[in-house]
């Protein structure tokens, strides 16, 4: 009887290990479809240029026939597997990459393509075509200001104290050292980071008005730097400094702010959550541990 | 009633035909990078690395569970190769020595060898289709690596620069029908991979695959006999059953 139960557990065993064997974890298995393997040593001559728009065919393959080897297995064999004839084969651990010849659409020598993507100067235009990142948001990267990775934080709006106030805030009165200043045909008031317009009731806080530039920013602006640029950014206002003065600019691309002022609207986009003020859309991510956002540019 | 249906169908074909279309979108920086790393395994003639893998079974009652798995790799060209592996699923070798295959469970003290003549990614497919044995990291050592991912991937993005372990690191993700997935190649001049992401989105509660590689070992001389199986004392022969053919 205990023979039995040895037998019938030895069985078991067996059994369980089959399983594991035969049925290891879906999501451990080679990960990727390799269509493009179909066994064997590298090409003879290199395959066409591979236009991305469209999938790659597995490359051509010369399979000379190997000479016959003498199977001598050192081990009991229990079974024999045929794979695929075997050709001649570099003595590297897979052949030697055989990848298609991938056009980058570059007119240098490709083979330094890689060692360090040039992203941060026009040329990409025609280095990086068609660089989308969750669907319908370009990101812009470079050396000084990488993207970073989509890391999402609730939104906190931001206020930069007592004088400043939100687009759309109605203020009775202002300062009595507000700056005039006028932009585009429209005349402004100035104050502490903050820009406004006669309305009903006072003055109603608009968007800074692009080319407008004040004499100095409030304490509290923080400064970031976008390729060789340094911008400079306070209210959810971006300016550049042109010497004695700060002119008021579009946000640019790949700038990374920490704060974004109260008014803006969550937006999502293919399942990740936008920050979206003053037409310009933010990407939450974390720099250096703390939370931050990217301008991102959305097609 | 029909026609009208019939221009319904039509114009969601239509539709459906213009998202496809436009949900493809390759970072020429990325497969340049992904070109460089492959072109960089491909020219090692042998090589050492440490996987570490953390990935999700589903738990009828837990919902994902993280397991972990750390396999020393040890191959050899063009047909050498052991991997020892501890971790959740137990400890375990594979030997290969280029002419038959030992899988080894050091806890049953079983073990079963094929016979098998193939260089190693050869050997590595046709063992994956035969008997659906995985192995650690294997698509990184695919020679059409590259044009692999290609083929199926609408996204394919260089994100930016990171540091994995303290090194820099290329980041680059991408999308394909049923999975995301990331990878981290290092910006060291070997450009190695240093880490693997996948997220399956197309599986109940999108279970994910991490792999960790370190200690990579550039051309280290290994002796012959380190790839050769001793049959332990006691052992006991299992066989591998094949696994079903896949339609």
């Amino acid at each position: 009887m205990k023979s039995t139960f040895y037998i019938f557990l030895n069985y078991v065993l067996i059994f369980v290990l089959f399983f594991i064997l035969i049925f290891p974890s879906p999501i451990r298995a080679q990960r990727f479809n390799h269509s493009n393997y179909s066994g064997g040593g590298k090409p003879a001559g290199g395959a066409p240029a591979q236009n991305f728009n469209r999938p790659s065919t597995s490359p051509a393959m010369s399979r000379p026939s190997q000479p016959p080897v003498q199977t001598r297995p050192t081990q009991p064999a229990e079974s024999h597997v045929s794979p695929p004839q075997n050709q001649q084969y570099r003595a590297t651990i897979n052949g030697g990459s055989y990848n298609n010849n991938h056009d980058y659409n570059r007119t240098a020598n490709q083979n330094v393509a890689a060692a360090r993507p040039p992203v941060n100067t026009h040329q990409e235009v025609t280095v990086r075509q068609n660089v989308t990142v969750h669907e319908n948001v370009n990101v812009y990267h470079n050396h000084y200001q990488p993207a970073h990775a989509y890391v999402y934080h609730p939104y906190h709006p931001y206020y930069w104290g007592h004088n400043w106030h939100p687009i759309g805030f109605v203020a009775a009165a202002l300062a009595t050292d507000a700056i005039v200043l006028s932009a585009a045909n429209h005349q402004y008031y100035y104050d502490e980071g903050v820009y406004y317009q006669p309305a009903p009731g006072g003055y109603s806080v608009v968007p800074a008005p692009i080319g407008a530039i004040v004499s100095s920013l409030p304490p509290g602006s923080e400064t970031t730097m976008v390729g060789n640029d340094y911008y400079y950014y306070y209210g959810g206002t971006f300016y550049v400094n042109t010497g004695n003065s700060f002119q008021v600019v579009n946000a640019p691309f790949g700038a990374v702010i920490t704060q974004i002022p109260d008014g803006a609207v969550q937006q999502d986009i293919n399942g990740e959550t936008f920050l979206v003020y003053n037409n310009t859309y933010y990407q939450p991510i974390s720099q250096d541990g703390q939370d931050a956002y990217q301008v991102v540019q959305v097609n | 009633m029909n026609r009208k249906l019939f221009f319904g169908l039509l114009i969601c074909l239509v539709f459906n035909a213009g998202l496809y279309a436009q949900k493809t979108n390759i970072d020429t920086v990325a497969v340049a990078i992904l070109d460089r790393m492959s072109h960089m395994i491909g020219d090692l003639n042998s090589c050492h690395v440490t996987v570490k893998s953390n990935y999700d079974i589903q738990s009828q009652h837990l919902g994902l569970v993280k397991h972990s798995d750390e396999e020393q790799l040890y191959m050899e060209g063009p047909d050498k190769l052991l991997i020892r592996a501890t971790g959740d699923r137990g400890d375990r070798n594979i030997f290969y020595n280029g002419q038959s295959l030992s899988y080894f469970s050091v806890e049953t003290n079983r073990y079963s060898t094929i016979a098998l003549l193939a260089p190693i990614v050869e050997m590595i497919d046709t063992v994956h289709k035969l008997y659906n044995i995985d192995f650690p990291a294997a698509d990184f050592f695919y020679p059409t690596f590259v044009d692999d991912l290609l083929s199926e991937s609408q996204y394919l993005i260089y994100l930016g620069m990171t540091k994995v372990d303290g090194k820099d690191c290329f980041h680059i993700a991408g999308k394909m029908p049923d999975k995301t997935f990331q990878f981290w190649v290092s910006d060291d001049g070997l450009n190695l991979p240093l880490k693997m992401v996948i997220v399956y989105t197309s599986r109940e509660m999108s279970p994910q695959y991490e792999a960790v590689l370190s200690d990579w070992q550039l051309n280290p001389v290994f002796p012959p006999a380190l790839f050769e199986f001793t049959i332990p004392p006691k052992a006991k022969t299992i066989k591998l059953i094949k696994a079903p053919t896949k339609k």
